[in-house]
Order: C-alpha cells, then sequence, then structure tokens
C-alpha cells in the first residue's frame, strides 16, 4: 500500500471544564489517544454516537483545535503543535465541509463571494477568482445565475453544495465531512453523496467521512473506524468490519440500526445496550465500554486494552 | 374496525405571500390495534396531517374535511371543549425533541401528572401514585428519584422515555409518534423501538408513527403511507412498499438509501431536482416535475387513486391501462 497522507498518533483533545471541589481542573477528554493513518485517495469512514469525539478528531486534523497532545503527521510533517501562522500553508491542503449548511454559509454573502472567499484571502488575481468560481459553481452542478443570489434562496441541499464548491476553491488533498447529510432530506442525500464520490474519482481527494449513519458511511467508505468515548475502538477495511466485527460496542452499534427491508428486520437480533453513554468528564481507568459491556470482565474496568492488530488491517481494542 | 378514518382533509396556512397548501385532500384510516407509518421528507405534509387530526394547529390554519371519525365520533362536529377532552385523554402525542416539547421549568412529576388531574380528575396522591407506575412502565430506573427532577437533569433518551409515559398516562386508543427517535443516537434508538414495540403489544393501542427513516418504519409498522408534496401517493402493507412498490417515488426513495446487503460501491440512484414549494404546487401530480417516467398527462392532471389489491392504493398516471408498462422501476 502506498505512504499514508495523515499518520495521526496518540492524538489528544481535553478542554477544562471548570474546577471540582478541591479546585482541581476537571477535563473533558473528548479525543484520547487515538492513531490512525489516512491514505491517499480513499475515504477513511468515522462512526459513533454523539459525544464519542468524531468531530473533534476532525476539526483536530484539519487544525481547527490545537490538541492536547499526540501528532498528526502531514507527508511527514507534524503539524499539531504549530502555531496558528506555521500551520497555514498546511491548511491550504485541507478543508471541511460541515454539518449543518443553513449555519455554515454567511448569510450576508453572496454565492460568489461565499466561494472565491478562500482564494480572495490567498490574494489570487481577481480574473482567477471570477474564472475558477465559475468552474466550481458548474463543477457541483449549480448555474451559473445562481452566483448573485443569497443562501437563503437555496434549499439545503443546494446550500450543501455551495460548501462543497468552497471547500474545493485552493484544490485541497484532503477533505473532513462533518456529517454532511445528516441534515439533508433522504432523496437529496443521495444527491450529495454521488456527488462526493464523483469529485474524489475525478480529483483523487481524500475523505476523513465523520456520520452517525452507518449504512451511508458503509456505502462511501473504503475504510472505517468505530469510536467510543474519545477511544477508537476498532477499524477495518469496510468489508470486513462489517461482515467481522469483533468489539462488542461496534457489534451493538451495528445491531441497533434500523435496516429498510420488513424481512431483514424481522430477522435481525437486535443487541439492546442498557444505559446512557458516560460523560467523557474525568472518566474512569479501564476500557470506556466497560459499563455497558455484555461480556466485561474485572480487568475490563482496571486496565484500558491496547489497539492490536487482529487481521491484516484490522485493528481491535478490547480484552477479549 | 377502523379507530381512526379520515376523509377528504386539506390544511393550508396563510402567511403573508400566499397560502401554503400543506395537505391536499387526503384520506386514509387506522384499524384498532395496527402500526401504521407515515413517511415522506419535510415538508411533504406528514407531520401536519397528524396535527391537523389532533387539532393541534395553530389558529391561522385552515383545516377542512369531509370527515374525520375517531372511534365512531366525528371529531369535527365536536365542541371545542368536547375535542380537547378527547384529544388529551384518548390519543397520546410523542414528539420528536424530548427537549423542547418537555418544560423546562417543571419537575418530571408534575408534567406527568397534569394530563392525570386533568382528564382523569385523580387527586394528587393517586396521580404520584400512577405516575410511579407509568415510568416503571417505561422502564425508567429508580423512578421515586426522578419524578423530583427537571428536564435538563435527564439524558436524551430519558426525557423520550418520560414523553411515552405522558403520552401513555391516559391510557390512549391511539398512539401518534412524529419522529420519536430522530433526535436520538443510534442505541437510544434501539432502545426506544424497543418500548414502543412492547408497549404497543402490551396496551393493544395504534400507533401511528410519522417519519422520514425507512428502516424505523420497516421495523415498527405494518402498513404504510407514503407521502409527497401534501398527497398520500402510495400506501400499502410494509410488504406492498418495500417489495412491490408502484410509485416512482416510493422507488425513488428506496433507491437513494444504501442496500442492507450487497457490495459497497454500488451507486446510490438519487431523486433528481427539490421536493415543490408548497406556496405554487405544481398542476398536475406533485411528483411530475422530478419524475423520470413522466408523460405529459401527469403535468395537468392529479392522478387518481388506484386500488391494486385491499391495501395497496397508488395515485400515479402509470397504472392506466394505455400507460407504459414499466415493470422495475429505478
Amino acid at each position: 500500500m502506498a505512504e499514508p497522507m495523515i499518520k495521526v498518533r496518540s492524538l489528544k483533545m481535553f478542554f477544562p471544564v471548570g474546577n471540582n471541589l478541591l479546585g482541581k481542573r476537571r477535563l473533558l477528554k473528548a479525543v484520547d489517544d487515538v492513531s490512525f493513518d489516512l491514505y491517499p485517495g480513499e475515504t477513511f469512514g468515522l462512526v459513533g454516537e454523539s459525544g464519542c469525539g468524531k468531530t473533534t478528531v476532525g476539526r483536530s486534523l484539519v487544525r481547527l483545535y490545537r490538541p492536547t497532545g499526540g501528532q498528526i503527521l502531514y507527508r511527514g510533517v507534524d503539524i499539531a503543535p504549530l502555531d496558528e501562522k506555521a500551520v497555514l500553508p498546511y491548511r491550504l491542503k485541507m478543508q471541511m465541509i460541515f454539518q449543518d449548511p443553513y449555519a455554515s454559509l454567511n448569510p450576508r454573502m453572496t454565492v460568489s463571494s461565499i466561494i472565491a472567499e478562500p482564494m480572495r484571502l490567498q490574494h489570487a488575481p481577481q480574473e482567477t477568482i471570477d474564472a475558477r468560481t465559475l468552474e466550481l459553481v458548474e463543477k457541483v452542478g449549480l448555474k451559473k445565475d445562481h452566483l448573485n443570489r443569497y443562501p437563503h434562496e437555496f434549499s439545503g441541499g443546494q446550500r450543501q453544495r455551495i460548501g462543497i464548491a468552497r471547500a474545493l476553491a485552493m484544490n485541497p488533498e484532503f477533505i473532513v465531512c462533518d456529517e454532511p447529510i445528516s441534515a439533508l432530506d433522504v432523496s437529496i442525500q443521495a444527491q450529495v453523496i454521488n456527488m462526493l464520490e464523483e469529485l474524489q474519482a475525478q480529483m483523487g481527494m481524500t475523505y476523513l467521512f465523520v456520520s452517525h449513519d452507518l449504512s451511508m458511511v458503509r456505502h462511501i467508505s473504503h475504510r472505517v473506524g468505530v469510536m467510543y468515548l474519545g477511544h477508537m475502538v476498532e477499524m477495518a477495511d469496510v468489508e470486513e468490519l462489517y461482515s467481522n466485527m469483533q468489539h462488542p460496542y461496534t457489534q451493538a452499534l451495528m445491531s441497533a440500526v434500523p435496516i429498510a427491508d420488513p424481512d431483514q428486520a424481522a430477522k435481525i437480533q437486535r443487541i439492546v445496550l442498557q444505559g446512557d453513554v458516560p460523560q467523557p468528564i474525568d472518566p474512569p481507568p479501564g476500557c470506556p465500554f466497560a459499563s455497558r459491556c455484555r461480556y466485561q470482565k474485572p480487568v475490563c474496568r482496571e486496565v484500558r486494552p491496547e489497539m492490536r492488530e487482529i487481521a491484516p488491517g484490522h485493528y481491535l481494542a478490547c480484552h477479549l | 374496525m377502523n379507530l381512526l378514518e379520515v376523509k377528504n382533509l386539506n390544511t393550508s396556512f396563510h402567511i403573508g405571500v400566499g397560502v401554503v397548501q400543506a395537505v391536499r385532500g387526503i384520506s386514509f384510516d387506522v384499524a384498532e390495534g395496527e402500526s401504521v407509518g407515515i413517511v415522506g421528507e419535510s415538508g411533504s405534509g406528514k407531520s401536519v396531517t397528524m396535527l391537523s387530526v389532533m387539532g393541534l394547529l395553530p389558529e391561522y390554519a385552515d383545516i377542512s374535511a369531509d370527515s374525520i371519525r375517531f372511534d365512531g365520533r366525528e371529531i369535527t362536529k365536536l365542541s371545542k371543549k368536547a375535542a380537547r377532552a378527547m384529544h388529551g385523554s384518548e390519543i397520546g402525542m410523542i414528539f420528536q425533541d424530548p427537549m423542547t416539547s418537555l418544560n423546562p421549568l417543571f419537575t418530571v412529576e408534575s408534567q406527568l401528572t397534569e394530563p392525570l388531574r386533568i382528564h382523569r380528575h385523580m387527586n394528587k396522591a393517586q396521580a404520584r401514585q400512577r405516575a410511579l407506575e407509568l415510568l416503571r412502565q417505561v422502564e425508567i430506573p429508580n423512578p421515586e428519584a426522578r419524578l423530583k427532577q427537571y428536564p435538563h437533569e435527564l439524558s436524551g433518551g430519558l426525557r423520550q422515555r418520560v414523553m411515552i409515559a405522558i403520552a401513555l398516562a391516559c391510557e390512549p386508543k391511539m398512539i401518534i409518534a412524529d419522529e420519536p427517535t430522530t433526535a436520538l443516537d443510534v442505541t437510544i434508538q434501539a432502545q426506544i423501538l424497543d418500548l414502543l414495540q412492547h408497549l404497543k403489544q402490551k396496551t393493544k393501542a395504534s400507533i401511528i408513527m410519522i417519519t422520514h427513516d425507512l428502516g424505523v418504519i420497516a421495523s415498527m409498522c405494518t402498513r404504510i403511507f407514503v407521502m409527497y408534496g401534501g398527497v398520500i401517493c402510495e400506501q400499502g402493507s410494509a410488504r406492498e412498499i418495500f417489495y412491490d412498490a408502484k410509485h416512482p417515488y416510493t422507488w425513488g426513495l428506496l433507491n437513494s438509501i444504501p442496500k442492507v446487503t450487497g457490495k459497497t460501491g454500488e451507486k446510490l440512484i438519487p431523486i433528481k431536482g427539490t421536493p415543490p414549494d408548497m406556496l405554487k404546487p405544481p398542476a398536475g401530480c406533485p411528483f411530475s416535475p422530478r419524475c423520470r417516467y413522466c408523460m405529459p398527462v401527469c403535468r395537468t392532471y392529479m392522478p387518481p387513486l388506484t386500488a391494486l389489491s385491499d391495501t395497496h392504493i397508488v395515485a400515479c398516471h402509470l397504472t392506466h391501462p394505455k400507460a407504459p408498462k414499466i415493470t422495475k422501476g429505478v
């Protein structure tokens, strides 16, 4: 396999959330010791429930956050500790598509100025900007006369296309898609997914696809990582993961997905997890999933399971 | 026997720039103990349909129907007070977002006992007793402590359980669940769907499930209404809709979600275009501008309802004997 484009090693992102009774800082460990590789041209799906840290991983990779610890090796350079100014040249190659197409576009800017903004900030000449903006709107399936309109004149799916055009403006190598379809209607979701796939085929971009929609992740990803409470618990090629999942959390998560097929749905044995996801504030030692796991042993409460390779390319963090 | 019968329901909203025709002449019925699903995208009229039946729409909504019968009584003819008493005690409603539908200023106890005291005229102690029973029924651990808590102290899943307990409080004959699990994580969603299944068997109430998630519908409902542009474009049993759909919109919906089985790398087939603007809906079939099988007649005339079996009814010109035969739609 080719050399990874981005290597993430022991990434940590903690947020302070006030003090406890003794005046000691409490930490919300949104991402704790997460490692994975991203290969050029692939789509890596990151799944998990709300609060598991998947969005934080995405945002850390494009350095919207400065990680608390660990390394993000982008083509061999560790961009995690760089300051705002030093990170800029790398950020040009990484873009982000946001979840909410209503909140991520400035309502006071026209479509053309939204798409042109990244280029303007790079002091590109006006003729280049104009030509490129036109090229981009056509690439994402909008029309030339849409350029002078404002975001409120568009539907959710069209807005998401504007967001994608903006992300493409600087010819990025890597795009973090943070729940790009969860705010869209079913029939529109497929439009956006197909477009992302076509763009990848044309331009060879790498995607980190963050989503809680497990069937869509299966559809679009080459490899998938499952996160729980700030930790990566399992990671494998998409077919391997969906057919041979090992972690009890992955199994519960997959079985919980409602299947749009009555006969299949009747057959499935659902593993219903008890209780809610615990808070990632000052988490206990041991396996993050221990409190809800059906198979937990005493060791699970005390020792954090290490990530190990159980089959080629299939990584698992579980004591079992 | 039919618990709910709706005939020719029309609901529109007068807003500054015109009239939004949210629901345009739909008729359906729900049998006792049946679980029915309404699927459709945002703006298809699925929520407004049920809110119209429940009388929960604001004053400026214009609701008209030939008949809405619930449990043998004509709702449209009831006085406001009588209708309210009936809605409150015989139909339970579960909303999408338990954070906004529970009142943050009142404890679980006061919100859970309110319907009991109003509709069942219980005193405080009786209502409290029943409230505890309800919390146990929705499988909330430690119900005594939960009664004293406020909604913000509960997780999303627990809040939705409290919502369900409120809906069940007066032992309704019908429960309307409007996107009950959309705001929840998938493992919590599985818990709630499990609970609803379980409660349905126990209480024998009919359930109407409104959702955009075909997966939720497939596991919960025996009969399905597919709504688009304010009309029911196809209705049938779960098997008829999932395996033998006849309306191009239903085909489109089923094709735009990834297949459960089958390999990845198969392309999704999206529906082109965007849903209609209900301020000026298309003259003919509402789906005609996006339909790949659209014929000239579709743009001018609303298709008639064609019954293909006792349960399977389709509104599409393609079912006409002279229309081109499309065997397997994409």
